[in-house]
């Protein structure tokens, strides 16, 4: 009895960190984005304010199920990751719910998110929204393949399919995995490149073309759903990576650290960089990304 | 120059019976002015057979006091770069031309504008009745004796604190001491 | 002890204070106002700061702008605009041809008092208003909004009869739903 409750208290308490650090993290990103432009820049809670304020708007659209359940979806997906994925190491509070086989279900949970999302764009009808989830699904069908083959390295240079064992691995070695397959951290980070959909990469929402895309329908409360899990979801994909590559963290401030440090890769790409068109992602990620996919595998399999 | 301007213009009125022709040397421009059954026939030969191939712009002068819309073609050739302006005059009552925009195409968007705004008719244009003005139901609002003023004052409604608007052209004048002739008072804002 | 009240007031008061720190815009570019919006934006007054940012779309945005002249045709796009925002939604008038016609006032088809057909929440004058002008609107729209005044949403539902009257008084063909939002 005592061991559900605290799993509850756990699960509860991931998701809130998760949704503060993320939302802090996006904040940031824009205090960044303005510093590079020599501007003041909005406060770093800006995007709680912005958050709550969409909580509190009316909401008077409705197109149909599908629209209403596109960005539960979304949240559902960013918040089944997370409940998988191990937050800190040993820790009776982040205990979570791994299982053996879970780096396969998070990739494909990672994906979940993004269809449900563009089923229900569909369904508002507007051009803008079908246009961009178009965008989306080319340009997951390019960052995929080399986030996919890093991990496949990983898989079978340890022979196993799960993130604690990963973890397991890099404190019985004493090494971290970016030292023992440079190559599959590569692939992986420049995929997530195109899963953060910063600039270049912003092409499903971008603004000022389409509209902000899949989201065009959605104002108030569908706004924040889609923001929070945002933000729940950009911190999965931190914690993810650091966990695999970094030998995750046994507590919070190192967590915080080295998912920030990681996090800055596609922000600090993202603010230099215009934003390309569709072919020109997907070439990008079959490009580079593709070889040291492909490096990453050989390495494992022969060394 | 001159001689050219000049050769240009006797070339012109031999073959079509001009009502006044003259020649701006400093601007390089030739100016006629035609019967509005000619029309069609000048400006196929001045592009075909003079070389005059690209129409800058046609517009229309509303001369209230004549009674009579002036409607002007500009061409240009860009070998010599010299413009002809040809002119013609349509009665204000009954503007009637014939449709052109089988010789440039863009003159279809032209006509369109002139009907919308003067009232003028292009007999054979095919084009959407609505150019610019949507739902418009009073007079073509581009025509002199259309008093835009109170037609702004009868449809909306002012804001207090604007009755004391001064005419711009009058109030000039009055500061200038310019003599407003008697047949622009009326129509000029 | 009846807490409900004070319950809504701080409810009420919070997301006040939220809203007017989060304002995002829809500038819909009539006129040659569109043009300070930019300067407004970017590096040297960064409106951002205060909150104002860009909004891509009508459903997510809060504030309207109208920027400058509205001729008959666009305000019946306008007016469809405006419908489609959701609660609370404010509007701001932009430059002295929003505010009274400016020097469009004796225009066959230039509307001279926007309040006749929307509810103008805050009015900045000039022409154009510079973007220490536009900040200061914004500044005055955010103290109208923590003051609890700026309710122009309500205004327009309460009194839609009034403002479908007027508006169907200058657009002949009223071809709109009659209430879409």
């Amino acid at each position: 009895m005592e061991g559900i409750l605290m799993s509850i208290l756990g699960a509860i308490a991931t998701f809130l960190l998760a949704f503060v650090v993320g939302m802090t993290y996006g904040g940031i990103r824009r205090k960044v984005i303005a510093r590079v432009q020599n501007r003041y820049g909005p406060p770093i809670y800006q995007n709680f304010i912005d958050a709550f304020k969409l909580f509190s708007k009316t909401t008077a659209v409705h197109h149909g199920a599908m629209h209403l359940l596109g960005p539960a979806f979304l949240m559902v997906s960013a918040v089944v990751a997370l409940m998988i994925i191990p937050v800190l190491r040993d820790n009776i509070w982040f205990t979570n719910l791994n299982f053996k086989g879970d780096l396969i279900f998070l990739i494909y949970i990672m994906t979940f998110g993004p269809l449900g999302m563009a089923l229900g764009a569909g369904q508002t009808g507007n051009p803008n929204s079908a246009i961009g989830v178009t965008r989306g699904l080319s340009q997951m069908v390019g960052f995929e393949i080399p986030w996919v083959m890093a991990l496949v390295a990983l898989m079978i240079k340890y022979n196993t399919t799960s993130v604690v064992d990963l973890m397991n691995v890099q404190n019985e070695v004493g090494q971290w995995l970016i030292f023992q397959n440079p190559f599959a951290f590569v692939a992986a980070i420049l995929a997530s490149l195109g899963m953060f959909r910063y600039a270049p990469f912003n092409i499903v929402g971008a603004p000022t073309e389409l509209a902000s895309g899949p989201a065009s329908e959605n104002g108030g409360k569908f706004l924040f759903t889609m923001m929070s899990a945002g933000s729940v979801f950009a911190f999965v994909k931190l914690t993810l990576l650091v966990d695999v590559f970094f030998g995750g963290a046994s507590n919070l401030i190192e967590l915080v650290i080295k998912t920030f440090l990681l996090y800055m890769i596609p922000v600090m790409y993202g603010v230099v960089n215009p934003r390309y068109r569709t072919e020109q992602a997907v070439t990008y990620f079959w490009g580079w990304p593709l070889l040291f996919g492909f490096l990453a595998i050989i390495y494992s399999v022969y060394f | 120059m001159e001689t050219f301007l000049e050769k240009i213009k006797d070339r012109i009125s031999v073959n079509f019976e001009l009502d006044r022709s003259s020649i701006d040397v400093e601007r390089k421009r030739v100016d006629v002015q035609i019967k509005k059954e000619q029309i069609p026939s000048i400006l196929r030969y001045l592009k075909e057979n003079m070389n005059f191939r690209h129409l800058m712009h046609a517009s229309v002068v509303d001369w209230l006091e004549e009674g009579k819309f002036e409607v002007l073609f500009m061409l240009w050739t860009p070998k010599e770069k010299i413009r002809v302006f040809v002119r013609t005059k349509l009665d204000r009552d009954n503007p009637v031309m014939e449709n052109l925009d089988m010789i440039w195409p863009q003159l279809n968007t032209y006509e369109r504008e002139f009907k919308e705004m003067y009232g003028i008719e292009f007999t054979g244009l095919v084009a959407p009745e609505e150019f610019i003005l949507e739902d418009w139901e009073g007079p073509p609002p581009m025509r002199r004796d259309f008093d835009t003023e109170a037609y702004a004052k009868d449809v909306f409604s002012e804001r207090i604190g604007r009755e004391d608007a001064q005419d711009v052209r009058e109030t000039i004048a009055k500061r200038s001491g310019e003599v407003i002739p008697d047949f622009a008072k009326k129509h000029s804002r | 002890m009846d807490y409900g009240i004070y319950q809504d007031k701080l409810t009420r008061i919070v997301t006040d204070i939220a809203r007017s720190h989060s304002l995002w815009i829809l500038a819909y570019g009539t006129g040659c106002g569109a043009i300070e919006v930019p300067a407004t934006m970017t590096s040297r007054y960064d409106a951002e700061r205060l909150g104002v940012r860009g909004a891509a779309t009508p459903r997510q945005a809060d504030v309207l702008m109208i920027t400058g002249y509205l001729t008959v045709k666009t305000l019946k796009r306008v007016i469809r605009v405006y419908e489609q925002m959701q609660d609370p939604k404010y509007v701001i008038g932009f430059g002295s041809c929003a505010v009274n016609g400016g020097m469009y006032w004796d225009s066959y088809n230039t509307i001279k008092q926007l309040d006749l057909y929307l509810p103008v929440d805050v009015y900045i004058s000039g022409c154009m208003p510079r973007p220490e002008a536009v900040l200061e609107g914004f500044a005055k729209l955010q103290e109208q909004i923590r003051a609890g005044e700026a309710r122009g949403a309500t205004k327009y539902k309460d009194n839609l009869d009034y403002y479908r009257g007027n508006q169907k008084k200058i657009i002949k063909n009223w071809d709109f739903p009659d209430y879409n939002w």
